[in-house]
This record gives C-alpha cells, sequence and structure tokens, in this order.
C-alpha cells in the first residue's frame, strides 16, 4: 500500500482520543492511564495517531510541504503500535499503526529520513547490522567456545538467532550466551547460523525504509532455507516479529518461537527444573514487538465492500492484528514457575503495555525521547513495588538498563533468561 | 409622591395601592437589624403584565421597587428598602397553582402560594414538595426557593436550587422572560404545555443560566412571577430516626456515611437547644426539653412511595441502623422528649401563626453560612467561644447542621434566641451577630447567602466576583431600581 | 495567517519554546472535518476549519491568563481544547490561536465531601479510575470516557448513562477557576474568598451563570482551569476488574452489580417503565446504548462486539442466524440497566422493584443479554462508557438526529413514527445504513433523580464517500422538517448549525442577528450579547456563543 492508499482511513478517523489512551476499559490510574510515547513526549496532537492522519491527509492533498518539524512528527514514533490497539477496541476498520508506518515510508521515499537512520541503513548495507560501528566479521564472538553446531556445515533443529543486539552488546552479550547454553544443557539439537546470521532488518522497516527492509530479508529468507532451517528461536522480540510477521508476509515457512516460548515448554517437559528459590518481587514488562505485534502473520488477499449501503466490510474476511493472540503468557509462566518469585503486574501490560522507547530505531535517532519513554515504565515498575524488571527483549533491555525514573532512581533489570538460570 | 400613587394605581387600580402609614410602616422594619426605611408605596399586583409595567414604569421614574412575596414577619432584611423613595411590589396576592403534571412531576406556582396551600394541592395528586426546616405559615415557596433555603432532604438536591426548574421573570429592564427550557418556546405556558414542554430543564435555555441570576438574589435582578417545581411521590410511609451523640463530631461519620450511600430522605443534625426549640410549644417546654433531650442528634427520614413501599422502609431501616452501629451509634425512633413522628411532622410541615423560632424568648437573630460538615465542630467551638466571652448564654445556642447538594455542603445556622423587648439585650445582641458574623467570615464562613451585613463581608473577601456581580447587576438592572442597596451592588 | 515574529517570541516567554508552535504541519493537526461527525452542525462535505496562526500548550493557570492577556492586548481570538473531539474544540477565524490543555491534568480529592477538584485535560476515565479508589465514581457524559469533564461541563452537555443517578456535570459542578476572556481570574463560590472548592453558588447571584447554563459556552468565553465536581458513590472494588480478550472486555464484579436489558410491548410502557425507574431511584446507570446499532442490528452487533474472533464481515452471517434474529426481536424496545446494590439487602430491595416494574409494564428481560459474559460486557461498557469510537464502528462517522423534547411522553409517542421516516430513507436511499430504522438512543434522563430526556437516532454515514456525506445531511435536513411540521422541538441532528458556517468559519454577527431576531425570546440572545460585552469586550470568541445585538429587537430599536 501506499500512502495514498490510507486516504479513506484519513476520513474515516474520528478523532476520538482513543489513540492517545490505553483501552479505557483498562485504565486503573490517571498516572498511567496513556499509552503513546510520542504524544506523552511532544506533547502536541499532531504526535498521536490522530494526528499522523491528519498531517499524512495534508501531505497526500499536497497541501501542505515538508519541514524539519514535520520530518520530527513523522519520525519520532515508536512503532509501538499501542495506538492501534486502542483503536481497533472499538473500530474494525482502521489500520493505525500501518498508517504510521507508511508515513514514515512515505518521508523516507521523498528524501526525509535522518542522518542517524541513514547511518544505520548504510551499515545495514555493508555490515549487515543496525548498529552502526559493529563489524560483521564480530558478530558471532559472543558464542565463543561455545559447542553449537554450525548451520552452513550440519543440520539441527533449532537455529538459533541472537540478533544484533543480543551478538554486539557487550553488557547483554552474556545473556544470548547463556540462552544458547540453556538450550544445549537441555538437549535440545540446536545450532548457529553463521555467515547466514545477519541483521533481521525488522528497524528497517519500523523506520520507514521499507525497500532496505524488503531487501535484507529476501536475502536472510534465502539463507536460512539454503541452511534448511526448520525452526527460528529468538531472544531477541524485534528478530521474533520481524520473522513471525514480515519474513511469513514476504513467503517465508520456518517455524519461529520466541526464546520464552520453547523455554516455556522446556520446562512444562521437566526438561529444566528449578533447584533454588528466588525470594524476589519482580514485575514483567510486556516488549511490544513480542506481544501485542507478536501475533502471526495471516496471509489475506481481498477487497473492502459495503453492505447494508454503507456498513465497510472485507471479503473475504481481513485477518485484525489487535494484540489479543501476542505472546503474554510464556514469560509470566515462566516466572511463576520459579520458586519464591513474587511477580507484581504494572498498569499497563500485556496489548497495553507501554513501550520501552526503544522501538522504531528511536534509541539511536533520539535518545532523549528514548530514554524518557523507559523512564517512564521504571516510574510505572517502581509504583508496583517491585525490586526488579524483567523483561525478554534486549532492546528493552539496555533502555531500562539505561535509564531512570521520573525520581531519579533506577531499578534492575533482568533478562527472563538470567533468572531462570539463577533459579536452576 | 401623589403622581407615582397615580401612575401605579393606573397599572393595578386605585385599591391595590397602599400608602396609609401603617401599612408602610409594617413594610419599612423586619426583625432583623436592617436599617428600617418607609417605602413610599405598596402595590399589590395581580400577574406578570402589571409587574412589567411597574418595572418599566420605575425605570423611566427611576423609582426602587422592592419585591417581596411571603407574608411577615420578615427576617433577613432584604425585604426592607435600603434607599428611601422605594415602592414595595408584594406579589404575595399572586397565589394561583398554575398546574400540576404528575407524569411530568412538575408544579407551577405563582409567588404567593404558600407551603401549606402547595402541600395541600399536590397530595390530591399523589404529589410532594421538598420544603425547608419548617417554614412560616405565610411563606412564599418561591421565595424559599429562590433564597435556597436548604431543602430537608439532601439526597434528593442533584442541584442547588432544587426543586427550581423553568421560572417566568420581569428583569430589572422590564424585559419579561422564561428562563430555562421554556426559554425557547413562546412566551405563552399554555402553548408551551400543548407541544408537551413542562419547564422541567431548569438552566440556560442557552449560553446564560438565568436561573443562577436569580438564586440569591434578594430581588436585585428582577422578579419571579412564576416558577416550576420539582415534585416527589408522596410517600405512603414515612418515618424519622435519631441517632444521638454528645458532639456533632461524633455524629460526623455516620452522616458522612449516609450521604455517601444516598440512604433515607431527610438528613440533618441538631443540638438539643435547636431541636427543643422546633419542637417545644412554649418557653418552658423548650427548657425542659433541653434538659431531657440528647446533646446533638442526627435525624434521618425514610420514606416508602409508591412500589414496594414497606420493603424499602424495612431494608433502608435495617441498613441505616447497621450504619449507626458501626459508628458506635444507635439508630431510635424516639429520643427522651420527642418521637420521630413528632419531629418529622414539625419538620416538614409550615409551623403555626408564630415563627417557632420566636417561640423561646420573642426573638432571635441566625447565623448562617455554607461550609463542610467536617469543618463544622471547629466553627461550633468558635461560636461557643465568642458567645461565652460576649455573655450570651450558650445553651440558648440552636445549631443545625443541614446538609446540601447530596453532602458537599451543608448550612451550618447558629440560632440565638433573644428578648427584643430588652433594648439592652438587643442592643448586645446586634454587636454579637456583626462580631460573631465578622469572625466566622475570617475562619471560612461562607455567607453564600449574603444578607444583611454578610455582603459586604463575603464580598470584601472576593474582588473580583465582586466585580462580575456588578456587570451582572448592569445588564439586568442597568437603571439599579431592582432593590437597591442589597448585595452591596 | 502567521503570528508576527515579536507576538510569537511573548507567547514564548510565557510557556517556553517546547510548549508553543507555529509549524505548519502542526498547525494541520488542530483543525477539524466536517465531513466527520461534527457534533450538530454538519456534515459537510470538502471543508476544514480554520489553520490556527499557533497552537500553544499552557501548562497552568498563570500561563493561561499570560495568553489570554497577552491574546487581548492584540486582539487575537483563541480556543482551548481538550481531546480535540468535536469540532466546538476549534478555532472557527483565521487570526486565532489554539490552546491545547493536554499539560493541565491535576486530579485532587476531597474524600469526605465527595468531590473532584480537577484541571481541564482530566478526563472520564482518569477520573472515575482515581475516585474508584476512594469508593466513588463520576459523571460520564454518553459521549465517552475519552471527554475533558471540565470542556463537557463547561463547554457542551455533559449528560449520560449515570445522570439519572450522579446528576449531571453541571448539577455535580462546585466552584472553579475561570480565566475570564478578558485576562481575568474568577473563581467562583468558596474558591473565590479561599475558602475551599466544595460550593459554587454565590455569594448572591452566581457568576458561573455566565459560562454554563444547558448549553456551555464552548470554549468562547475564556478558558476554565480548574473544576470541582460532585462524585457519586461506587459499591464495587478499588480497580474496575476489566477481564477477558481485547476487545471482548468484560468486567468481573460481585453480585452487587447487574446490568439488565429490559424489553417492552410498546413505547407506553416503556415509558411507564422510566418513570417508575425514576420514582423509586433504581437505577445506578440508565440508558438505551445499544440500539445504536439499530433495530435490526443490535444483536449480531453485540455478538460481534463480545467475541473477540469476529469482525463487521461476520454481520450478514449473523443476521440470517434465526437465533440471533429471535434474540433480536426480543429486545426490540428495550433500554438497558445496571443496578448497584449498596448493601446486600439494598441489592435485594432493587431487585424485587425491578420484578415489580416487569410485572406492572408487562416487560421482560432480555435473554441474550443475561449470557454472563454479554452482561458483564455491558456492565463494563455502560460503567465506564470506553467505548466511544464505536458510534463509528459502521463506517467511520455519525450524527445523532430527531430528540430534543424533553417531556419522556411526548418522545415515547412519536418513536415509532419517527423510525419508520427513517426506515423509508434507509430503503429508498444508499447514504446511510440500514439498520432497521429505530437507532435511537440515550440518556435516562439530563438531571439527577430523572425528568427531561433527550434522546437520538444514530445515523451512521462514510465520511470518506461524498454522496454518503451529503445524503446523510439531506437525510437530517428532511428529519428537521418533519420535526417542525409537528411543533416537536427541533432536531437534534442540525441544531448546531448556527454556531458554525459549512465551510468550518464562524458565522457573522449579521447571520445571528438574522436567526436570533427571528426566535419566539429575542431577549435570551441579546442577554448573552450584554454578557459578551461585559466579560468579553475584544470579542475574542466565535459564533458558538449564540448572541443578537439588542438593537436588532424592535422594541429596544432607539
Amino acid at each position: 500500500m501506499a500512502l495514498k492508499d490510507f486516504l479513506p482511513q484519513m476520513y474515516r478517523c474520528s478523532s476520538c482520543a482513543n489513540c492517545k489512551f490505553i483501552p479505557f476499559d483498562k485504565v486503573q490510574s490517571a498516572r498511567f492511564s496513556e499509552n503513546c510515547p510520542s504524544i506523552c513526549y511532544f506533547s502536541f496532537h499532531s504526535y498521536a495517531a490522530r494526528g499522523r492522519y491528519q498531517l499524512a491527509k495534508a501531505l497526500v492533498e499536497e497541501r501542505l510541504e515538508f519541514t524539519d518539524n514535520i520530518v520530527d512528527v513523522i519520525h519520532n514514533c515508536t512503532s509501538c503500535g499501542a495506538c492501534d490497539v486502542a483503536c481497533k477496541v472499538c473500530r474494525y476498520n482502521l489500520d493505525v499503526l500501518d498508517h504510521n508506518l507508511e508515513l514514515k515510508a512515505y518521508a523516507v521515499e521523498k528524501g526525509h529520513a535522518y542522518p542517524r537512520q541513514k547511518e544505520m541503513i548504510g551499515s545495514l548495507k555493508s555490515e549487515q547490522t543496525m548498529i552502526p560501528g559493529m563489524k560483521k566479521k564480530d558478530r558471532a564472538g559472543w558464542a565463543d567456545g561455545l559447542k553449537a553446531k554450525d548451520l552452513s556445515k550440519e543440520k539441527a533443529e533449532v537455529a538459533f538467532f541472537a540478533g544484533c543486539k543480543y551478538s554486539y552488546d557487550p553488557e547483554l552479550q552474556k545473556i544470548a550466551r547463556a540462552d544458547l547454553e540453556l538450550l544445549l544443557k537441555c538437549g535440545v539439537d540446536a545450532g548457529l547460523l553463521g555467515a547466514a546470521d545477519n541483521c533481521c532488518a525488522g528497524r528497517a522497516y519500523q523506520m520507514g525504509f521499507f525497500d532496505d527492509f524488503r531487501d535484507r530479508a529476501e536475502k536472510n529468507i534465502r539463507a536460512f532455507e539454503a541452511a534448511g532451517v526448520k525452526t527460528i528461536v529468538t531472544p531477541c522480540s524485534d528478530c521474533y516479529h520481524a520473522f513471525k510477521r514480515l519474513y511469513a508476509k514476504l513467503g517465508m515457512d520456518i517455524k519461529v518461537m520466541h526464546f520464552v516460548e520453547y523455554l516455556e515448554s522446556l520446562i512444562n517437559d521437566g526438561r529444566i527444573k528449578f533447584t533454588k528459590q528466588l525470594p524476589m518481587t519482580v514485575t514483567y514488562h510486556d516488549p511490544c514487538h513480542l506481544g501485542r505485534l507478536g501475533e502471526p502473520y495471516i496471509p489475506w488477499e481481498g477487497k473492502d465492500k459495503k453492505i447494508l449501503n454503507q456498513v465497510l466490510v472485507y471479503e473475504p474476511r481481513k485477518p485484525r492484528y489487535n494484540g489479543a493472540y501476542g505472546i503474554y503468557d510464556a514469560p509470566r509462566n515462566i516466572l511463576r514457575s520459579i520458586p519464591g518469585l513474587r511477580l507484581a503486574e504494572m498498569e499497563r501490560i500485556r496489548e497495553y503495555s507501554w513501550c520501552c522507547g526503544a522501538g522504531g530505531g528511536i534509541s539511536e535517532t533520539n535518545p532523549d525521547f528514548s530514554s524518557w519513554t523507559a523512564g517512564e515504565r521504571i516510574t510505572e515498575a517502581l509504583s508496583t513495588g517491585a525490586e526488579a524488571i524483567v523483561t525478554a527483549c534486549p532492546w528493552c533491555e539496555s533502555n531500562l538498563r539505561s535509564s531512570q525514573a521520573e525520581d531519579g532512581r533506577k531499578l534492575p533489570v533482568f533478562d527472563i533468561a538470567e533468572l531462570v538460570l539463577k533459579a536452576l | 409622591m401623589e403622581a407615582k400613587k397615580t401612575a401605579l394605581a393606573e397599572i393595578v387600580g386605585a385599591g391595590s395601592v397602599f400608602d396609609e402609614p401603617d401599612i408602610l410602616c409594617e413594610y419599612s422594619r423586619d426583625a432583623s437589624f436592617a436599617k428600617p426605611m418607609k417605602p413610599i408605596l405598596v402595590v399589590k399586583v395581580k400577574d406578570v403584565h402589571e409587574v412589567q409595567k411597574i418595572v418599566k414604569w420605575a425605570n423611566e421614574t427611576g423609582t426602587p421597587l422592592v419585591p417581596v412575596s411571603s407574608g411577615p414577619p420578615h427576617h433577613r432584611g432584604d425585604t426592607v428598602p435600603s434607599v428611601p423613595g422605594a415602592v414595595i411590589v408584594d406579589l404575595s396576592g399572586m397565589k394561583k397553582i398554575l398546574g400540576i403534571d404528575a407524569k411530568q412531576r412538575v408544579v407551577h406556582v405563582e409567588p404567593g402560594v404558600t407551603y401549606s396551600e402547595l402541600s395541600e394541592a399536590l397530595e390530591k395528586e399523589g404529589l410532594c414538595i421538598p420544603t425547608a426546616l419548617a417554614p412560616r405559615k405565610n411563606k412564599s415557596v418561591l421565595a424559599s426557593c429562590l433564597d435556597i433555603e436548604p431543602r430537608t432532604n439532601p439526597r434528593y438536591q442533584w442541584f442547588y436550587p432544587e426543586p427550581l426548574r423553568g421560572m417566568e421573570v420581569v428583569w430589572g429592564d422590564g424585559v419579561r422572560l422564561f428562563t430555562g427550557s421554556g426559554g425557547m418556546g413562546p412566551m405563552d405556558l399554555e402553548k408551551q404545555w400543548k407541544e408537551g414542554n413542562r419547564q422541567t430543564g431548569a438552566t440556560g435555555p442557552q449560553n446564560v443560566d438565568f436561573i443562577r441570576i436569580l438564586t440569591q438574589s434578594q430581588g436585585t435582578t428582577g422578579i419571579v412571577t412564576w416558577a416550576a417545581l420539582r415534585c416527589h411521590i408522596l410517600p405512603k410511609i414515612h418515618k424519622l430516626y435519631f441517632a444521638a451523640a454528645a458532639t456533632p463530631a461524633g455524629l460526623e461519620d455516620f452522616v458522612y456515611r449516609i450521604l455517601h450511600f444516598r440512604f433515607g430522605d431527610e438528613l440533618m443534625i441538631m443540638n438539643s437547644a435547636y431541636l427543643a426549640s422546633l419542637m417545644g410549644e412554649d418557653a418552658s417546654q423548650i427548657t425542659s426539653l433541653r434538659g431531657q433531650l440528647p446533646p446533638w442528634v442526627a435525624m434521618v427520614g425514610i420514606t416508602g412511595r409508591k412500589i414496594l413501599p414497606e420493603k424499602k422502609v424495612e431494608t433502608q431501616e435495617l441498613d441505616i441502623a447497621d450504619i449507626a452501629q458501626q459508628f458506635g451509634l444507635k439508630l431510635v425512633p424516639a429520643v427522651p422528649g420527642v418521637s420521630g413522628n413528632q419531629a418529622l411532622k414539625k419538620i416538614s410541615s409550615p409551623c403555626g401563626d408564630r415563627y417557632w423560632k420566636e417561640t423561646y424568648k420573642g426573638a432571635y437573630q441566625d447565623i448562617f453560612f455554607v461550609t463542610t460538615l467536617d469543618r463544622t465542630s471547629k466553627f461550633i467551638d468558635s461560636m461557643r467561644a465568642l458567645a461565652e466571652a460576649d455573655g450570651y448564654p450558650v445553651s440558648d445556642m440552636g445549631v443545625y447542621i443541614q446538609p446540601q447538594h447530596q453532602g458537599t455542603s451543608v448550612m451550618l445556622e447558629f440560632n440565638l434566641p433573644y428578648d427584643a423587648s430588652n433594648p439592652a439585650e438587643t442592643a448586645k445582641m446586634k454587636e454579637f451577630f456583626r462580631s460573631a458574623s465578622a469572625e466566622l467570615s475570617r475562619q471560612g464562613a461562607f455567607y453564600s447567602r449574603p444578607h444583611g451585613i454578610w455582603a459586604p463581608l463575603q464580598l470584601n473577601k472576593d474582588a473580583r466576583n465582586y466585580d462580575v456581580l456588578k456587570k451582572m447587576k448592569k445588564i439586568f438592572d442597568p437603571n439599579g431600581i431592582m432593590n437597591p442597596g442589597k448585595l452591596s451592588i | 495567517m502567521k503570528l508576527s515574529p515579536e507576538i510569537y517570541k511573548e507567547f514564548e516567554e510565557i510557556v517556553g519554546p517546547r510548549y508553543i508552535s507555529q509549524d505548519p504541519g502542526v498547525l494541520e493537526t488542530y483543525r477539524c472535518m466536517p465531513a466527520q461527525s461534527s457534533a450538530h452542525y454538519g456534515p459537510y462535505w470538502d471543508h476544514m476549519t480554520p489553520t490556527p496562526m499557533a497552537v500553544i500548550l499552557p501548562g497552568c493557570t498563570e500561563e493561561v491568563q499570560g495568553i489570554v492577556r497577552l491574546c487581548n492586548k492584540y486582539k487575537i481570538k483563541f480556543k482551548a481544547g481538550g481531546s480535540f473531539w468535536g469540532a466546538m474544540a476549534y478555532i472557527g477565524s483565521d487570526y486565532s490561536i489554539q490552546l491545547d490543555m493536554r499539560r493541565m491534568r491535576k486530579i485532587e480529592i476531597d474524600v469526605k465531601n465527595q468531590l473532584a477538584i480537577i484541571d481541564p485535560y482530566v478526563n472520564g476515565a482518569m477520573l472515575q479510575s482515581e475516585a474508584m479508589k476512594y469508593g466513588f465514581s463520576c459523571n460520564i457524559p454518553g459521549v465517552g470516557c475519552s471527554s475533558s469533564i471540565v470542556a463537557s461541563a463547561s463547554g457542551w452537555g455533559g449528560v449520560g448513562p449515570s445522570t439519572v443517578c450522579s446528576g449531571g456535570h453541571k448539577e455535580n459542578l462546585c466552584a472553579l477557576e475561570w480565566v475570564l476572556p478578558n485576562g481575568e481570574l474568577l473563581r467562583t463560590g468558596t474558591a473565590g474568598s479561599g475558602d475551599g472548592w466544595f460550593c459554587g453558588e454565590g455569594p448572591g447571584p452566581s457568576t458561573r451563570a455566565f459560562l454554563t447554563a444547558s448549553m456551555g459556552v464552548c470554549g468562547e468565553m475564556g478558558v476554565v482551569t480548574k473544576m470541582a465536581m460532585r462524585l457519586y458513590p461506587w459499591p464495587g472494588p478499588a480497580v474496575l476488574p476489566s477481564t477477558g480478550t481485547v476487545p471482548a472486555y468484560k468486567a468481573a464484579l460481585p453480585d452487587n452489580f447487574r446490568c439488565y436489558t429490559v424489553c417492552f410491548p410498546s413505547w407506553d410502557m416503556w415509558a411507564k417503565a422510566l418513570t417508575m425507574c425514576y420514582d423509586s431511584d433504581l437505577v445506578y446507570l440508565g440508558h438505551r446504548q445499544f440500539n445504536m446499532f439499530g433495530r435490526d442490528l443490535k444483536g449480531a452487533m453485540i455478538r460481534i462486539l463480545t467475541d473477540p474472533d469476529k469482525q463487521l464481515c461476520d454481520l450478514e452471517e449473523l443476521l440470517s442466524d434465526p437465533e440471533v434474529k429471535r434474540q433480536t426481536e426480543e429486545m426490540k424496545l428495550e433500554f438497558q440497566i445496571v443496578l448497584a446494590g449498596y448493601t446486600k439487602r439494598d441489592m435485594e430491595l432493587k431487585e424485587a422493584i425491578l420484578q415489580e416494574i416487569l410485572k406492572e409494564c408487562d416487560a421482560w428481560l432480555s435473554s441474550m443479554m443475561l449470557e454472563p459474559d454479554i452482561e458483564n460486557w455491558a456492565l463494563l461498557y455502560l460503567i465506564r462508557l470506553g467505548h466511544k469510537n464505536l458510534n463509528y464502528v459502521m463506517c467511520g462517522s455519525y450524527e445523532g438526529n430527531f430528540g430534543l423534547n424533553p417531556n419522556l411522553w411526548v418522545s415515547a409517542s412519536y418513536m415509532e413514527e419517527a423510525a419508520a421516516f427513517k426506515k423509508q430513507w434507509e430503503d429508498t436511499h444508499t447514504s446511510i445504513v440500514k439498520n432497521g430504522g429505530d437507532s435511537e438512543m440515550g440518556s435516562f434522563s439530563f438531571t439527577g433523580g430523572g425528568g427531561a430526556v433527550g434522546w437520538e437516532f444514530f445515523v451512521d454515514f462514510d465520511a470518506y464517500d461524498k454522496d454518503s456525506v451529503t445524503g446523510a445531511c439531506d437525510f437530517i435536513d428532511e428529519t428537521e422538517k418533519w420535526m417542525a411540521e409537528r411543533h416537536l422541538g427541533g432536531d437534534m441532528g442540525r441544531s448546531n448549525k448556527y454556531l458554525r458556517q459549512p465551510n468550518g468559519y464562524d458565522w457573522p454577527q449579521e447571520k445571528h442577528n438574522e436567526l436570533f431576531s427571528k426566535v419566539p425570546q429575542p431577549h435570551v440572545f441579546a442577554y448573552q450579547w450584554k454578557v459578551r460585552e461585559a466579560i468579553n469586550p475584544n470579542l475574542l470568541g466565535g459564533s458558538y456563543y449564540r448572541t443578537l445585538d439588542p438593537e436588532m429587537i424592535p422594541e429596544n430599536k432607539r
């Protein structure tokens, strides 16, 4: 779809303001009632999904020329999809997130991207990672010494895909390593992709660089297929979303699981047994791309039509992504199974979770906004009385670790696998 | 003067214009400390057309008008002219009950209709009207509502001017208007009724809330010639219960909870002096009752109306008793000296020929203002201290706490009986009334109905409201002919 | 049109550079499209409200006052908005600025005295969630919990399912703080003398009379910066329990809450039952809610909304399902009520009263709506009113029409005829959704305790389809004539067409003079003109404030 194809939605959006809040049925306090980091940080109506529709309408209708500020409005969106879920509580004929992304793509197409974004895309092209400065040759360093199969040479049941952040971030590399060790310890037939281990490019998509995403994704799919990959397991929620939703749309037919799903099955199978108590209270942060955006792709080709004079429907039935079937329970089940651990929920969870601020490439392009968004989450986490915040995405972990609550406090951040390992 | 008399006689007929000294004298003073001032004439009006003509005439001649609806004795000074040369517009003869619509539960009354007259008519239709506490026999229902005298059933006071709905008014500039939802239709009640409009919407009719320019205005903005009032279904069962305590604070949580749950109908707190004054037939009985009654009582009315009256009353009796128990109180149908039935009758009916507040010493002064229930104890303590310091017998001081607006505030009233035939006592009372009013104001008393000296006390604390009020006055009474001098505007 | 750099700088000095913008992209998003639902003045195809010269986000009362004073200095019109839903939130002339109140969002609760003191951005969901912690709820207007309470109370109406029990916003309003259009700061009632926020009446006549009546002033008369609102009891948990799979959320409340859909054989009985509800203080919430989907569609729509896997494309199949048809027919004439018991006995009493009403009105309860998941969904829906955008579910836009006559018995008597009139249009025109004619919905009462009512028929149309927009407009014009012929007090659908021109701009005074000099009581509007003169001498508002030059009234002509 092109931006102009969203014109009907731009008219049919009713300005109801629901896109600025978590689903109202879920509001427990005024403090944590909002859902959109972008409008909360930048304040102007323009930054909410409704404002983006209106801005896009003026651009498409050629009533408006790009300004630096318009570029800021368009790109300062974490692509977290919270507005999409809130809108779809009632609407069946708007796709707010798709529109936000298409608007970014439109800006990119017209040459309105940040230098930092271009740097990231340059790195994607040259080093197959969207973390500028990192080198392809160092990508697999985190797994040095591990006895995992090399899928370029032999077959395995599971391809473990750490993703860029776990691969390059020295703070987080140990988590990827522990994840893989755990799989191997449990007897899982797991291997690494070797040369085929490249950036998923999901962030390129989130930033509106659709062509670059597609280019990388198609190369990756071909490489996965060549390696005979049957199942990809990734501890990165961004990668998970890219493979599960975006690659599937491009025709990839490989089973994709997030590490937490696999971990849950290992616990359920009795292959992981806890021996230690972890007497602590934690809260769980749902990564956007694992939770509300983690629903599997369902192919659809069809058209819209009107029934009963004016009721808008799709023929055939169009898949509806509203966060209903994201991955929410697996991580919670894992946490609940750890002896002594208590899970205290935040107010904004599951499909209406607050974003960590790293999405949409924002941690790279606007660190202040990104860090503020993470700080909001820490403030919320602290309000539960939790001693730590647990999550299942390296981008979230990194952002939450480097940020602080509104009162300046920090909170320990754990990957869920870290807690599992502590309790073994 | 004579010219004025002639002009007015042309409007209302010679028989309805009075300048006899005794009549003028009657209107020149009341039981308050308002400075006596003789009007030049009294006119008794019969309908809105006469009122409108008089107001137009007053504008042309610069004659001050003072509207009066209730019969004497008046107590708040608002019907006593503040300036010389005033004409009293007496509306007490406008006694028509214009219509009762039982389905819409609304009644239209003229200003002269009293509570007893209205109750009698409504009863026949199975309706009743929320009343102020034991009103004077000749108290105008409309005047009482316009002054927002608090109703005794706060649970039904969704908005302050309850039960007022639409009205007909002649503003100070002579313009006649319907307020509320009636303001958008033809200025003909019968025609509006025919189209189903019973003036049930109190506010508006558009951007300006005319009702609030008339309420608490002491006749300074216009003259109301009829009002639609919201009625209730006449109870089939009606009971009143007491919960007693040594201090008002001891009743606070109980009353708050009843308000919170919107249980009961009538709900108020009185001290023994106030309740004794209300119930006693003469001074000695009042004295004796004071000795018997608990120091403080909360009174809760419970009604059963049309649907399952018995079950409703029984349910609320048990629930309210439970709440009382929760706060260490006991809900009882009688306290020593007074039964619930006796009290209920007194509270909800107009009193006899003599106003009950005058029974004990022949005269009284009230200090009343709006505050919140949790602040009442502080004010009561202050008032006691002030009385003690002034030498006023604290045991005579009645205290009445009337929750309003479903509990967001209360009217706190201090009733101060005294002997007006004793000049020294009267002078002392006058000074005490002044100083106590001022001190309470300093402590945060809000004189929402700023009669007499309370107007400057209150408005001097709030320059901006004062300024806007003056603008309001200028719009609706540009020549300042409506009860000039009142409200300090 | 742009602000001069000097004037821009003056505004910027008040709020800081972060909270002011004149970027064309930002300004564009503060415009309203009248092809959408426009709160009873359109819909009009191919227009937008004017572009403001700047958007400013004040953070406190002092900043608001500073902005308004500058506006007076330079004669710049201004308007404050909160949720920016309806057309009334947007400016209506070129030399104007838009205030966005989203930074002002404080809530303070006086638990004992049942009050919330709130800032302008606080909406129904924010306030209700805070109030519930203390055993209270708040009135939420039918427009939904996303709307600003201050905007609704000062600018518009403010009635909904809760109003019969809680009172409407204007009844609940206590003291308030208001930056007058001339830049002066007024605090009404007890707040004026610093005595608290609990009473907004007086001293003497109430100055709030100039701010809000049956209609609010739609942001044309300064900016309200704080309001104290009465709360009402919430005998439920401190957090509204919401379970279920999105979007089929449902409330799991204890037994002292029930939601019933009461069905009737005739409109007479329907009206009688409503009256009995008033007379017995029965209901906690009362609305005819789900009929907004239409008499023929409501059963199927409820099935869709309560099943996370269903969509609008399931509508046709559901409509042909005999069981859904039966259930829809069963609740042809109905309303929804929520009963809430403050004690076990109280709940038993209320259930018994309901049985009496059913008996006396030959009424019954909808079996479909008693299915636990549906009942719990309806409970949540009505308690929070968090589903405002379901108003647009069919095709993106709607407008409400008919309505207005406040007399329940009058409105009930023409309901079926109105439904037939609409059905005929649906059958002969494709511009609006065909949903069975009767799509009448609305609140039990405009006032606490019952009494005045106001029903509207939902007319669903597609804001992206010119024929649908203009056709919906035509239909509403037709109903206006239909109402006028029957002396039914005007039509709600276009009742605000005198507030803004079809092109999104304010009407000039001449237009208001022409219109309001012909009404039966023109002085209403002449007084409003005088009030505006007194507190808005530089005329910095727009035509949502309705005025008539007093000179236009023959008797006033000098």
